[in-house]
């Protein structure tokens, strides 16, 4: 393991130096991976040229290793021979529960005792979607390591706008299991608008059609000056090409008569009505043929029209979303500068036409549809592990659904509104409804209805530890808090008597911690001993941080924001921090920084309201006339 | 009263944005000093840093975003220069005048009748503009109200009066927004028949 370097108290540290950074377009049916070469954000080719990667994953079996799997166009390959063993557009089963994924499923989904996220049985055993996802991002991980020549320092992963905190929380867990250390989630019409809006430099209001394999989203985002700032965001997070694959499937199903097919087959007639349905993007007419079996083949000719015909109500489907997002941005179409197609379905030329009609404009599809996620992602991860880049570049994007809790008769009360920018944070009031009750339930949802069973569960609660009083004595102020990647955290406060209530959230369809543990600890790249090593790296690396930022601090603003009497204070505390920091003992560490934090905590306050002065200097001076 | 206000001045949304208090705020200003602050705040701009200065980071990103979204809505922004002068508006407070209350009556009804019309959208189109007229009008009378609040001045016991009325406009103004509100659904699901 590398020695930890920590320079001298004061001394600046080592000259800048170029970090390794991904962007990862993690998607339904085909996923990428982007990194900057020379200030050109360009998507990595595995060794034989190939940018796409199929999120296909054909699990084979297991050993001490972890998963023996064949990821990408070999498992895409594979699919029609062992069809219950090889997962395809495992994006769709992120974050859901058993009831949202049974429909059009092949799988054989199982769930375990002590757990409520369903399992697909293989092979190699029962597997989660957050693993199966892990297994794509370890390829891209790999890949990236390849072509680039070192260690990734961070990776923006992308996810659908319209994702809810259970789909992003997964994503985040996919890639935590895959070894990556994950800089943000960002979502993908935003990187998309990213690697648009830099390429062409136009300032003005955007609007990103993204259809992709199995989401869809609506994105208006307005930029000025370097900063991307999303109005309203809206969309459908289970409607995409897949959707209109599988109309084209039991079109298929009913007009070759075949009754009840088994996984093969329909494995067979998905991988044919998706070759159709590419095929009429490009030409008029489509020949279609299946193998039905014992020398019998099906063979029909389908024209674009016919196909038009099916797809129409989906297609008409995404419109509605369009009309929503325009509301809540508050513009109209004529405010729009232009409106730019994302994603592989957009190629399908009836979702251009009916796009146009609907903006009255015609929509732009000069970009590459499947590329410009993963660069736009690229972009953002070079600027945030500090390359300086795009240095003036900002995204300020907004939660896509609204936040609510269940009150008396299953009602939702939103806390927290659709298309508000994030971060955010509110508090809400509760109190006791029963004489010394000290514990209450919270449920959290997320979604637009007013009944809660509309809504989408996304976690229950209870706060303990209430002190007992009379009924409606008790003062419980809970903090709801989205941060940039769009995750929640709560936390809890019975304000009459200051005590801070036990919280914990249990994810509704979400792994947790403890599944986690066992599936990196079963996952070859952490063995025990590595965990332990790992885990004092990282709080090393903590550390190391703390005293670099806290030393540039002092130097920069120690004499402006602080007496002497605290800056020696810091200046002992970093020291006691540099020499604990030196020895193996990863508890006493964290336990050092945390009485540095809070011993600095007042310091990094002032620093904080010091740089918001200093934004607002250059404005305060026009004020004083 | 205005000492409490003075106390409370030091560190509200509208200093926090670099703004004057008043209703009148103005946006192009407000916009480009969010950017400016967010610039330098955002945690974006921390992702590097100590988790500290990360969960800081996020935590006045949090609060710089909500002083935008309060001081950009009308109804919004005017509730909060209420709450500077110690003036909440409680769920209880109902306090309308009965004519206003008759009106909203009516215009409910004719919202609830709207699918059963020949042409149901641009009924409701009549309806939408007829809100968005009274609700211009609710906020020019609040912007007045408030001009001829001091927001530092000694004149107390004027200010008690124009804060009640001031109150009482804000009150009919959400009645007019929830309107609105409903407005906008009956459209979307009409829109959703299509």
């Amino acid at each position: 393991m590398a020695l930890l370097q920590i320079s001298e108290p004061g001394q600046t540290t080592a000259p800048h130096q170029h970090k390794l950074a991904i962007g990862i377009d993690l998607g339904t049916t085909n996923s990428l991976v982007a990194s900057l070469k020379s200030g050109l954000a360009e998507t990595i080719a595995d060794e034989n040229g190939h940018h796409l990667l199929p999120s296909v994953v054909q699990f084979q079996g297991k050993n001490d290793n972890g998963y023996q799997t064949e990821v990408g166009h070999n498992a895409q390959q594979n699919a029609s021979k062992d069809p219950m063993n090889t997962i395809v557009s495992v994006k769709r089963y992120m974050g859901r529960g058993l009831d949202d994924i049974k429909k059009h499923s092949i799988y054989d989904f199982v769930t375990e005792e002590n757990s409520v996220v369903p399992r697909i049985r293989t092979v190699a055993g029962d597997v989660s979607a957050v693993e199966v996802s892990a297994e794509i991002l370890k390829t891209l991980k790999q890949r990236s390591i390849e072509a680039l020549g070192g260690d990734l320092t961070g990776a923006v992963i992308t996810v659908p706008a319209y994702f809810d905190d259970a789909q992003r929380q997964a994503t985040k867990d996919a890639a935590k299991l895959a070894g990556l250390n994950v800089l943000r989630l960002i979502n993908e019409p935003t990187a998309a608008a990213v690697a648009y809006g830099l390429d062409t430099g136009s300032e003005g209001i955007h609007v990103i059609y993204d259809l992709g394999g199995g989401t869809f989203d609506i994105s208006i985002l307005k930029l000025t000056k370097g900063i991307f700032e999303v109005l309203s965001t809206a969309g459908d997070s289970a409607l995409g090409g897949d959707d209109l694959d599988h109309v084209l499937t039991d079109w298929i199903i009913e007009e070759a008569q075949i009754n009840e097919p088994d996984a093969m087959l329909l494995r067979q007639i998905l991988d044919i009505a998706r070759q159709t349905k590419e095929t009429l993007s490009q030409q008029e007419t489509s020949t279609l043929s299946v193998d039905l079996g014992k020398n019998k083949i099906w063979k029909a000719e389908l024209s674009r029209q016919q196909f038009e015909k099916m797809i129409k109500p989906l297609i008409r489907k995404t419109l509605v979303p369009c009309r929503r997002a325009l509301r809540d941005a508050g513009i109209d179409s004529d405010d729009i500068q232009d409106v730019v197609m994302v994603g592989g379905s957009t190629r399908i030329p009836l979702v251009r036409q009916m796009v146009g009609e609907f903006f009255s404009t015609e929509p732009l599809v000069d970009l590459d549809p499947d590329r410009v996620v993963a660069i736009g992602a690229a972009r953002q991860a070079d600027v945030l592990v500090g390359n300086k880049s795009d240095e003036d570049m900002l995204l300020l994007d907004v939660t896509p659904l609204s936040l609510g809790l269940e009150t008396m008769g299953g009602l939702a009360e939103k806390v927290i509104h659709r298309n508000t920018t994030i971060p955010v944070a509110r508090a809400q009031d509760f109190t006791t409804f029963k004489d010394g009750q000290t514990a209450m339930a919270i449920h959290v949802v997320q979604g637009e209805r007013e009944l809660i069973s509309d809504c989408r569960s996304l976690a229950r609660f209870e706060l303990r530890g209430i002190p007992p009083m009379v009924a409606g004595a008790a003062r419980i102020r809970v903090t709801f808090q989205i941060d940039a990647d769009g995750l929640l955290s709560v936390s809890a406060r019975e304000e009459t008597s200051g005590v801070e209530s036990s919280i914990q959230v249990k994810p509704s369809y979400g792994l947790s911690d403890g599944e986690i543990e066992t599936m990196l600890k079963d996952s070859f790249s952490y063995a025990q001993d590595d965990i332990d090593a790992r885990k004092l790296r990282e709080v090393q690396v903590e550390a190391s941080r703390v005293v670099e930022a806290l030393n540039a601090a002092l130097e920069e603003d120690g004499e402006k924001l602080l007496s002497s009497e605290e800056r020696v204070e810091i200046r002992q505390a970093i020291d006691e921090l540099v020499e604990i920091a030196k020895q193996s003992n990863q508890r006493a560490i964290k336990l050092k920084i945390e009485a540095v934090d809070k011993i600095t905590a007042e310091f990094a306050q002032r620093r904080m309201d010091a740089s918001i002065n200093k934004a607002l200097a250059g404005q305060r001076v026009d004020d004083l006339k | 009263m205005s000492n409490n206000l003075k106390n409370s001045m030091a560190d509200n949304y509208f200093s926090l944005l670099g703004l004057p208090v008043s209703f009148d705020v103005d946006k192009a200003k407000l916009i480009q000093n969010y950017h400016e602050i967010q610039k330098s705040i955002h945690p974006d701009k921390f992702a590097n840093a100590t988790a500290l200065e990360r969960r800081l980071s996020v935590q006045k990103a949090a609060q710089i975003n909500d002083a935008l979204e309060t001081l950009k809505n009308p109804i919004q922004c005017s509730i909060y220069l209420l709450s500077l002068y110690g003036i909440e508006l409680g769920a209880n407070d109902s306090n309308i005048d009965p004519e206003f209350l008759m009106e909203q009556m009516e215009l409910r009804e004719n919202l609830s009748e709207v699918g059963d019309k020949d042409d149901p959208l641009s009924e409701l189109d009549n309806i939408m503009d007829d809100v968005s007229s009274r609700i211009k009008q609710a906020i020019n009378v609040l912007g007045t109200l408030f001009q001829k609040l001091s927001f530092n001045d000694e004149k107390v016991e004027n200010d008690e009066h124009l804060l009640k009325e001031a109150k009482a406009q804000v009150l009919k103004l959400q009645f007019l927004n929830r309107l609105q509100e409903e407005c906008l659904n009956k459209e979307e699901d009409l829109a959703e028949q299509f």
